[in-house]
């Protein structure tokens, strides 16, 4: 019994032992789930704090957004605005609803639609362009990213998107483009052939360049200034190219010969002008070119022509005192060949006799006037004398004290004779050549010459006026024209007067006269005051 | 004052003028007659006694007056001798070359004889006057 008692009381204690350890390790534990729960509790705490802190961050940054932001609900309803989005539709939720879907533009309301369905299927758009009406602004471009907010069962609870208005930025991009458009509609229009270079290679051409050239743009793009260049004129242009590099020049010109794609050349004025960078270096060059080949022929032509001009002229000039003078040495022995008969023989000779040798004299004496009034009037535009103020007063003085005027003949200036620019030869022969005139046609008992002028406007108005035999209307015009003379016994030459046209003539002038037989003849005749 | 007279003349008629004039006026002055520069300069250097005055014409065949002129102005032993040109021109070059290269005068030949002979008559006199280099 004792024994079963001891092992009972054995038993006893080996239960109370491992009670003890249970309890003790449940002690443990509990100990350590209360620390646990601590922590938890604490871990807990700093979350929320961290959640608030960036709930409070993502305000800031969304308000401070320079572009609008814009959430709304599935059915578009505005649920957040930024301070951009009021500014830029001019709604304020907080005062009023607002469905996003009734900002979209009329014409765009389809796009903005199947936008809408790509938003949902794929979660999210970028580079949404569509017109959208505002409260105040009217209606807008505008520029959209967006993405959909999902809940924890994986559905759309909301769509935010950003809105950036472009509306300025795209008018600029059209003016810009229209401008581009305008500068190129010149570019290519232009008769003057322009390309663009970098170091000598051609980056761009316009069609006028082409054509001169006779390659396409993309052949030109594929060859180098010196390709298309003659040899000759390319060291010229190097040395240009190097002075423009080294900032010495910003431009030059120069007449140089081109290649063409057939193989022929021809000669091209060259406009080379540099763009810079900002710290000066070259960028590029644009280059005009024009071309000359036929210019330069015309004025190989020209300078021909006018050196011949020259060399005729002076030909001619020679010629004249050639021909004066061996016409005139013939007549100079004629007339003393006739003198001496008269002289040696005036015994023998009868009156016919010595009558037909004076009417001989007469007729010598008249070829010497003729062949000195040609050899006057073809050297009246070659006597090129520097142009002097000439005192016409003192001109017509002059005349007055040197021809030969018979008594019964009276010259009176009646007015103010002007003081002009002009070769005093030719004025003097002008005048005398007028006044000589009416002194020598005079038929009246009392003859009176006057001479006026008379300033019109621009030009000076010169009368010469006589009381002689007058001139038939017929005869008006006839008697400019050289060896016209109405006076067939005198001595008179008929170039006189037409020597005067070529003076009035030379100076822009006219001349005409009014006559009435019997009673006298005025000739006008005008010079400009600044000659 | 006896002169003696070179006149170079290509034409005929103006020789014989020239002569009348001094024959009507019955100067008993020398006259030599050259038909032409080449001419005259071969009297000039082969005569040992030189012309106290020289008439020249300007316009001739081959050797011109102007030409002439110039030879005679560059030969040391002729350059002295007074020269006057006797032209029917009146011709500004000629003229002004005619005075750079060193002239006595310059005539031009007028149409009429009598103007003619008047106007030789007034040079003779004016040279009778003047004091002459004698070689």
């Amino acid at each position: 019994m004792s024994s079963e008692l001891e092992i009972l009381q054995r038993a006893l204690q080996r239960e109370k032992a491992a009670r003890k350890q249970a309890e003790q390790i449940l002690e443990g534990k509990s100990r350590e789930l209360y620390q646990l729960t601590q922590e938890l509790k604490g871990a807990n705490a700093k979350l929320e704090d961290g959640l608030t802190e960036k709930t409070s961050e993502l305000q800031g940054v969304f308000g401070n957004l320079v572009d609008a932001y814009v959430l709304m609900d599935i059915s578009g309803n505005a649920i957040k605005m930024n301070h951009s989005a009021k500014e830029l539709f001019g709604y304020d939720i907080n005062q009023e609803k607002l469905n996003i879907i009734t900002l979209i533009y009329k014409e765009d309301y389809e796009y903005a639609m199947n936008s809408f369905q790509e938003l949902i299927v794929k979660g999210s758009f970028s580079n949404y362009q569509a017109r959208v009406y505002t409260k105040h602004k009217g209606v807008r471009t505008v520029h959209i990213n967006a993405s959909l907010i999902l809940n924890k069962e994986n559905q759309p609870i909301a769509a935010q998107g950003i809105v950036r208005d472009i509306t300025e930025e795209l008018k600029q991009k059209q003016i810009f483009e229209e401008q581009k458009k305008q500068l190129s509609a010149i570019v290519e229009n232009s008769s003057l052939g322009i390309a663009l270079t970098q170091f000598g290679k051609i980056l761009q051409t316009n069609k006028a360049f082409q054509d001169l050239l006779g390659y396409t743009q993309d052949e030109l793009l594929q060859r180098e200034v010196k390709d298309i260049s003659l040899k000759e004129g390319y060291v010229e242009s190097e040395n240009n190219m190097k002075k423009m590099n080294d900032g010495e020049i910003d431009n030059f010109s120069v007449n140089k010969r081109y290649l063409k794609q057939d193989g022929t050349v021809f000669w091209a004025k060259t406009n080379v002008a540099a763009v810079r960078n900002e710290d000066g270096s070259i960028k590029y060059q644009v280059a005009l070119i024009e071309d000359i080949t036929e210019q330069l022929e015309f004025e190989k032509q020209r300078n021909r022509l006018v050196k011949n001009l020259e060399k005729s002229n002076k030909e001619l000039n020679d010629y004249a005192h050639i021909v004066s003078h061996d016409l005139k040495s013939p007549l100079r022995s004629m007339n003393a060949l006739l003198t001496w008969l008269k002289e040696d023989y005036v015994d023998v000779l009868d009156d016919n006799a010595h009558n037909s040798l004076n009417m001989l004299l007469k007729k010598v004496d008249k070829m010497d006037h003729l062949i000195s009034g040609i050899l006057k009037y073809s050297s009246i535009d070659k006597v090129d004398h520097p142009k002097q103020s000439i005192t016409l007063r003192d001109i017509v003085t002059d005349i007055i004290d040197v021809i030969h005027i018979p008594d019964h003949i009276t010259i009176k200036i009646i007015t103010e004779l002007p003081v002009i620019e002009g070769d005093k030869f030719r004025l003097q022969q002008l005048f005398q050549n007028l006044i000589g005139n009416a002194v020598k046609y005079n038929d009246k008992e009392q003859g009176i010459i006057t001479v006026s002028c008379e300033q019109k406007d621009e030009f000076w108005e010169f009368a010469i006026a006589d009381n002689g035999a007058g001139i038939s209307k017929k005869y008006h015009h006839k008697i400019f024209q050289i060896f016209q003379t109405l006076d067939n016994k005198n001595e008179s030459t008929g170039i006189g007067l037409s020597i005067v046209k070529k003076i009035v003539d030379l100076y822009d002038g006219k001349i005409w006269l009014v006559s009435k037989e019997g009673v006298g003849t005025t000739f006008y005749f005008t010079l400009k005051s600044k000659i | 004052m006896t002169l003696t007279l070179l006149l170079i003349e290509d034409d005929e008629i103006e020789r014989l003028k020239f002569e009348r004039v001094l024959q009507k006026n019955n100067y008993n002055h020398t006259l030599i007659q050259a038909e032409n520069g080449e001419t005259a300069l071969e009297i000039l250097e082969n005569n040992t006694e030189l012309p106290d005055l020289i008439f020249l014409d300007l316009n001739m065949p081959k050797m011109n007056g102007l030409e002439f002129l110039n030879i005679l102005k560059s030969n040391p032993v002729l350059r002295h001798i007074p020269i006057v040109i006797l032209s029917t021109s009146n011709n500004h070059n000629d003229l002004k070359k005619s005075y750079e290269i060193g002239i006595a005068g310059y005539i031009v030949k007028p149409l009429k004889y009598e103007d003619y002979a008047h106007k030789i008559k007034c040079l003779i006199e004016y040279w009778s006057v003047n004091e002459l280099i004698k070689r």
